[in-house]
């Protein structure tokens, strides 16, 4: 019950449930840079929403299958081909041993999520089978797949054809506007009110420890001399030079930069789709705001995906 | 106990302010041992909580981080070896060494014999995986962190900054300025303690020659 990669792509690793509750000792949480479309393919495929599946960083992916089983993709949009005929994002697809998938090259949006019926086996670590590559942690072998690895597959589990309704189909997009709140040492900042409702763009230094953002020339009063402090996924620091730096999933646990922005936990998950050259707009939102607005979200999305709280 | 709860740390994230290190890390320790949180993470002088917001509210977090403060704990001090940390100063190992000497006045001979000379103890780990923190922060070796981070800093690289010397475990990204290379593993993934330094641990700065 294998697969062989026949094209690795950019970087595509292994993601689980995320890493949670070591970042105490440096330990990133790592998995899905976009969980929500992780777990829409893991749905399509009868799989619990973090179940090990393939992350695409926007080149794709192409795989043989040496067994039958099913399989899902979602997230980018990408053009996917099974054995040279067009396939659908965010449907089932049934494979037969000998099939080819090709995943693509992303066209907007970065990231695609493979889901496998019963899942991909991976290592562990900590909890979590999620590849960390800068410490060689979970996933397969603790790295980003290479052209000839053979990706084990889990027990199959029976599953419908299904496709995500309309309404769950979470739109990609080039222009983005995500809830933030203000974070420790957002009065510091010069300007604290030029963050928001300001388009900013995704810089080319962008990959799954965070995203440099351009458009605006952020400084602050007192940038000498902060004690190393906690910093987390969606924090905004400001380094100094001008620049913003948006953390994503394998961001450090600590820094030394002023930690100006935070996004709010609701629009944490489309960070792995902000694509260089997208624009960025940080939506000021109050905390008590924020928190409705997530068990909103939870609300709508639970009718799709039973297990969204633990998702986004 | 009065716990400085800072104004506004993010929607799902509490901080308080601590006095420096120790107490930061007592605070982290208490507050794991007590009490329902996605992370507690200590940092220099700050212990930041991430809690679920999908479950409690923020009156409600801050009530069970007081809670969990008063909480008696095991007064059990457990008692910590001194560790030798051998460096290869300056030249590739230590790329910023000529930069930071001349920002102190110092020579190289000056700084390494200053940065050899004192006993020291690990303040936190963050960052990466066996990042470790060395206090206590000397003034007289107090530079700034670089302005534009280095996008690669390779494993082993010992950084200073504000006075602080950091361990770098594993290669990646990196703002400390750097004086030397360690041959010491610091995190070992497939080892039953993959973590050589904790918080606590005393540690020695050997000059073990030039690259």
């Amino acid at each position: 019950m294998t697969v062989r990669v026949l094209e690795a792509g950019l970087l595509s690793t292994i993601q689980g449930n995320p890493r949670t509750g070591f970042r105490h000792l440096g330990v990133p949480a790592s998995g899905p840079a976009d969980p929500l479309s992780m777990a829409l393919a893991n749905r399509l495929v009868g799989n619990a929403a973090s179940v090990p599946a393939l992350e695409t960083t926007l080149t794709g992916v192409t795989l043989e299958f040496a067994a039958d089983t099913a399989v899902a993709i979602a997230g980018a949009a990408a053009p996917c081909l099974l054995n040279g005929d067009p396939v659908g994002l965010h449907t089932t697809v049934p494979v037969r041993c000998g099939d080819v998938l090709v995943v693509g090259a992303a066209q907007k949006g970065v990231r695609n999520y493979v889901a496998f019926s019963g899942g991909l086996q991976a290592d562990e670590f900590l909890g979590s089978t999620s590849t960390y590559v800068p410490a060689g942690l979970g996933g397969f072998r603790g790295r980003g797949l290479q052209k000839g690895d053979e990706l084990l597959l889990s027990e199959r589990r029976d599953c419908a054809l299904l496709q995500t309704p309309a309404g769950f189909r979470f739109p990609i997009s080039h222009r983005w506007a995500l809830r933030t709140c203000r974070s420790c040492e957002t009065h510091e900042l010069r300007h604290p009110a030029d963050l928001f409702d300001r388009k900013l763009k995704i810089s080319k230094r962008s990959d799954r420890m965070g995203i440099a953002l351009e458009g605006g020339s952020f400084t602050t009063e007192s940038l000498a001399g902060m004690a190393s402090s906690p910093v987390f996924p969606g924090i905004v620091q400001c380094p100094g030079d001008g620049s913003l730096f948006l953390m994503s999933v394998d961001a450090q646990t600590s820094g030394g930069y002023p930690r100006v922005a935070k996004l709010a936990r609701l629009d944490m998950h489309p960070l792995g789709q902000l694509r260089p050259g997208d624009s960025l707009s940080l939506i000021e939102r109050s905390e008590a705001d924020a928190a409705r607005e997530l068990h909103e979200k939870h609300a709508y999305w639970k009718e799709w995906l039973p297990d969204i709280d633990r998702v986004i | 106990m009065g716990l400085r709860f800072v104004p506004s740390a993010g929607d799902d994230l509490i901080s308080i302010a601590t006095a420096g290190p120790r107490e930061a890390q007592s605070l982290a320790k208490q507050l794991r041992n007590h009490g329902e949180w996605l992370e507690v993470v200590a940092g220099i002088a700050s212990v930041v909580v991430r809690y679920d917001i999908a479950v409690m509210n923020r009156d409600t977090a801050q009530k069970q981080i007081r809670e969990s403060a008063e909480e008696r704990s095991s007064g059990a001090v457990s008692v910590l070896p001194t560790v030798e940390i051998p460096v290869v100063y300056g030249g590739q190992a230590g790329a910023d060494l000529g930069w930071v000497c001349a920002r102190l006045q110092l020579t190289e001979e000056e700084f390494i014999a200053l940065h050899t000379a004192s006993e020291y103890e690990v303040d936190m780990l963050g960052f990466t995986p066996g990042f470790a923190y060395i206090g206590p922060a000397k003034e007289r070796l107090s530079v700034p962190r670089l302005t534009k981070p280095r996008v690669r800093v390779a494993a082993g690289s010992v950084g200073i900054a504000e006075g602080r010397t950091g361990l770098y475990a594993l290669p990646g990204p990196g703002g400390w300025p750097v004086i030397g290379q360690t041959s010491l593993r610091l995190f070992d993934a497939a080892s039953s303690e993959p973590f050589v330094l904790q918080p606590g641990m005393k540690l020695r700065f050997v000059d073990v020659g030039r690259s």
